[in-house]
């Protein structure tokens, strides 16, 4: 399917030059806009770690480790890996919430937050 | 606004030169997927409302079906999520609770998808894991870096050192590794290796291959990952080797048990 933003206001006839009116949420009860899809469940998986090029300052996955890689198959050793703890902070679209997981820090939370009715 | 100008030409934007807009990510040798299970997940009946839903605990089938007892045992297990990238992997990492902060008696177990959590599993049953048991007192504020490392070890697939060299041209190198688990118990903290296979004492040539090779994991796990020298000695109150048990000489509760240490 091609990439469309719905938005609340497309009911407004194409126009070459619309003039924004008020924003009327009316239409949009109970209508929660996708949110749009992140870099994250976007990007594509690497085939050929040789093709890609890291910045300045940032080290690639030692060559050794790969040497008889196949089908995208690769090792990263710890050095290469730890170097994305500070850029990949986003929560994954599919981690459930952890409170439904029973899964909180425990000095936070005490127990007495997760007694349910079961 | 500096970009490299070749990644540019070649339109590939990894994380480190666009973290908004990237458009490749680095794909794990396998996927893995982080089970959890504390006191507060025994017996929950999760709601399956769209907010809240997450899949089943799936149990694979097995010829003649997975055994009651693993059933019974991965009942409380949750399944929290899948993951296959290394950026994926972060953002789990980054948004979920650390070992030091889980309740008593809780257990993160981190598997290659498609295997449970459990010795009856195909791929666990002829295995065996290498396992470390740290008094909690001293190692608070080791635990998480540990965990931390034992993962990395086994997503970036460098535990089992015989994985590169391919047995033959065909076949893709495989690896022993099935899973990594954390335990938080009251004076303590416990991080394992699960392996495929274990050796099993004969000494055939293939069996002291196969000893080799997974003493080779436990070296790496104590010293690389873990960080102590290769001749220390850690049992003490609480505190145990770094040591290799079968799952089958682990149901024997410590009869005829053949540990290996490191």
């Amino acid at each position: 399917a091609p990439l469309r933003i719905d938005t609340a206001i497309s009911n407004t006839p194409p126009h070459p030059r619309p003039r924004p009116g008020p924003l009327d949420l009316s239409g949009a009860k109970g209508h929660v806009p996708a949110p749009l899809p992140s870099a994250l469940s976007t990007a594509r998986a690497i085939e050929d770690l040789q093709s890609v090029t890291y910045p300045e300052g940032v080290k690639s996955p030692k060559v050794e480790l790969n040497a008889n890689a196949k089908d995208g198959k690769f090792r990263y050793d710890r050095d290469f890996l730890l170097q994305f703890m500070m850029v990949c902070k986003e929560k994954p679209d599919n981690l459930p919430d952890l409170d439904v997981l029973g899964l909180q820090p425990s000095e936070n939370h005490p127990m007495a937050r997760t007694t349910s009715g079961r | 606004q500096e970009v490299d100008m070749q990644a540019q030409a070649e339109n590939i934007r990894t994380v480190f030169s666009d973290p908004k807009n990237f458009n490749v990510k680095h794909p794990l040798f396998s996927p893995w997927t982080l089970w959890f299970d504390s006191p507060a997940t025994k017996g929950r009946n999760l709601p399956q409302t769209p907010m809240s839903s997450f899949p089943q605990t799936p149990l694979p089938q097995t010829p003649g079906g997975l055994a009651a007892a693993a059933q019974g045992w991965m009942e409380d297990i949750k399944r929290v999520i899948s993951f296959d990238s290394v950026e994926e992997f972060w953002g789990l990492y980054n948004n979920i609770v650390p070992p030091s902060q889980l309740p008593q008696k809780a257990n993160y177990y981190l598997f290659k998808e498609g295997i449970i959590p459990a010795w009856e599993d195909e791929e666990n049953k002829n295995g065996g894991k290498w396992s470390i048991q740290l008094p909690k007192d001293k190692n608070r504020a080791n635990v998480d870096k540990m965990w931390l490392y034992t993962m990395l070890a086994a997503i970036g697939e460098t535990f089992d050192p015989v994985v590169v060299d391919a047995e033959s041209p065909d076949s893709p190198p495989s690896s022993l590794i099935t899973g990594v688990i954390v335990s938080t118990r009251p004076q303590f903290y416990r991080l394992s290796i699960w392996t495929r296979t274990a050796p099993n004492g004969s000494a055939t040539d293939e069996d002291t291959k196969l000893k080799d090779r997974v003493e080779a994991i436990g070296r790496h796990f104590k010293t690389s990952v873990l960080g102590y020298t290769d001749s220390a000695k850690l049992a003490g109150p609480l505190a145990t080797e770094v040591e290799f048990l079968s799952h089958k000489d682990s149901e024997k509760k410590g009869k005829q048990a053949k540990k290996i240490i490191v």
